[in-house]
């Protein structure tokens, strides 16, 4: 335990100096301050306050009430008007003064709703790259995926792809050249199905 | 989670903060809902001590949220998304202080302690919680804002400056007698 009457630090350290070595990870290097056991003891301390001020607003944080009944529902009303529609893209029609466009925003909701129902599969960002609002050119699609754990990706990998490019044949007229999956995270492990627990 | 609604269900409760950023980037609701269900608690505490008040913070942590869901886009690293909640949670706070007519003093205002953290009833642990709550409580205003600031929400010392508009060397002697505060009520527990 350090003493209190040892602010400054007997060795002549202050606290200040060792805190600010603490929130500099402890670089570069202070050979005093990493054999000195009272420099040792208050950094230990320091840390260790840190972290307690933090679990102590997470332990706030679970007792807290629940917010008010229609806390949530006021930040999505707020935001619902904000939904972000991006692009749109253009849809033939056999007359010449109809024009027919489905946003990008729509595009992504069906990809990310079709996507979500393969069984062990997340989808993530979905983005289309060429210029979609003129009509023939070419798109590449890149779409972002969280695969459950255990889960082979070549097991779904292909489902998906086939189900994005029918998707998209069906809704759109993008000449699609191109669908990019990339498993960005793995989700819901669970040591019970992988027969050992993680150390 | 203690929201009002239960958290979304399914793998959506589940896939890491990136793929939530990324779809709600996208514009998806849903996972900006969830997560809303995963920060907004401590969002909402943490709010809670820097204002002083559950129910002035809840209305911060509101404006927060939405300020959050349209700056999503500018996230650059979506894995860090907790802690760029916190920030935009602490601007907002500071905002909503520098509204207030006169600061309120602190024993005016709703800010309780839920009865289950009180000492007798609890473990060595939640007694050593309660402990620095108190020590923060003891700190005053101010001290306690800065100290929470940074160790809290991980701002530095040029950003507590920012939000509270106080020079940096200022801010700079305030943590160091909130360091020294908080790490002598605390010698019993170190």
């Amino acid at each position: 335990m350090t003493n209190l009457a040892s602010i400054p630090l007997e060795c002549g350290k202050t606290l200040d100096e060792l805190s600010d070595y603490l929130a500099a990870d402890r670089i570069p290097y202070d050979p005093h301050v990493e054999t000195c056991p009272d420099c040792l003891n208050a950094l230990t301390a320091l840390a260790r306050l840190a972290e307690l001020s933090r679990d102590l607003i997470s332990h706030d944080a679970e007792q807290l009430p629940p917010a008010p009944e229609n806390w949530l529902r006021t930040i999505l009303a707020s935001i619902r008007d904000e939904i972000r529609a991006g692009r749109s893209l253009p849809i033939h029609h056999a007359d010449p003064r109809a024009r027919i466009t489905v946003t990008e925003g729509a595009v992504r909701a069906l990809i990310r709703s079709a996507g979500d129902d393969i069984d062990g599969l997340v989808i993530g960002k979905c983005e289309f790259v060429g210029d979609v609002e003129q009509p023939g050119a070419a798109v590449e699609v890149n779409v972002g995926a969280s695969i459950a754990w255990g889960r082979p990706f070549a097991e779904l990998y292909t489902p998906l792809r086939e189900l994005i490019y029918d998707l998209l044949h069906r809704h759109t007229e993008l000449n699609v050249t191109s669908v990019n999956v990339t498993i960005e995270d793995i989700h819901g492990f669970d040591p019970a199905l992988s027969g050992h627990v993680p150390s | 989670m203690s929201e009002s609604r239960p958290a979304p269900g399914g793998p959506l409760g589940t896939v890491a903060d990136e793929i939530l950023v990324e779809r709600a980037v996208d514009g998806d609701l849903t996972a900006f809902e969830a997560l809303v269900h995963r920060h907004g608690p401590l969002m909402r505490a943490y709010t809670s001590r820097i204002v002083g008040s559950q129910t002035e913070a809840d209305d911060v942590v509101q404006e927060a949220l939405t300020i959050a869901w349209r700056r999503l886009p500018s996230l650059r690293e979506p894995s860090a998304v907790r802690a760029w909640l916190m920030r935009i949670a602490s601007r907002q706070a500071f905002t909503h202080l520098g509204k207030r007519a006169s600061d309120v003093p602190l024993a005016a205002l709703d800010h309780a302690l839920p009865a289950d953290t009180q000492p007798e009833n609890v473990a060595v642990r939640n007694a050593q919680l309660e402990a620095l709550s108190v020590a923060l409580d003891n700190l005053g205003t101010d001290l306690r804002r800065c100290w929470l600031l940074r160790e809290v929400a991980g701002l530095s010392y040029d950003e507590i400056a920012g939000e509270m508009q106080l020079p940096a060397s200022t801010v700079r002697g305030k943590l160091a007698r909130a360091r020294v505060s908080i790490y002598a009520q605390m010698e019993g527990w170190r």
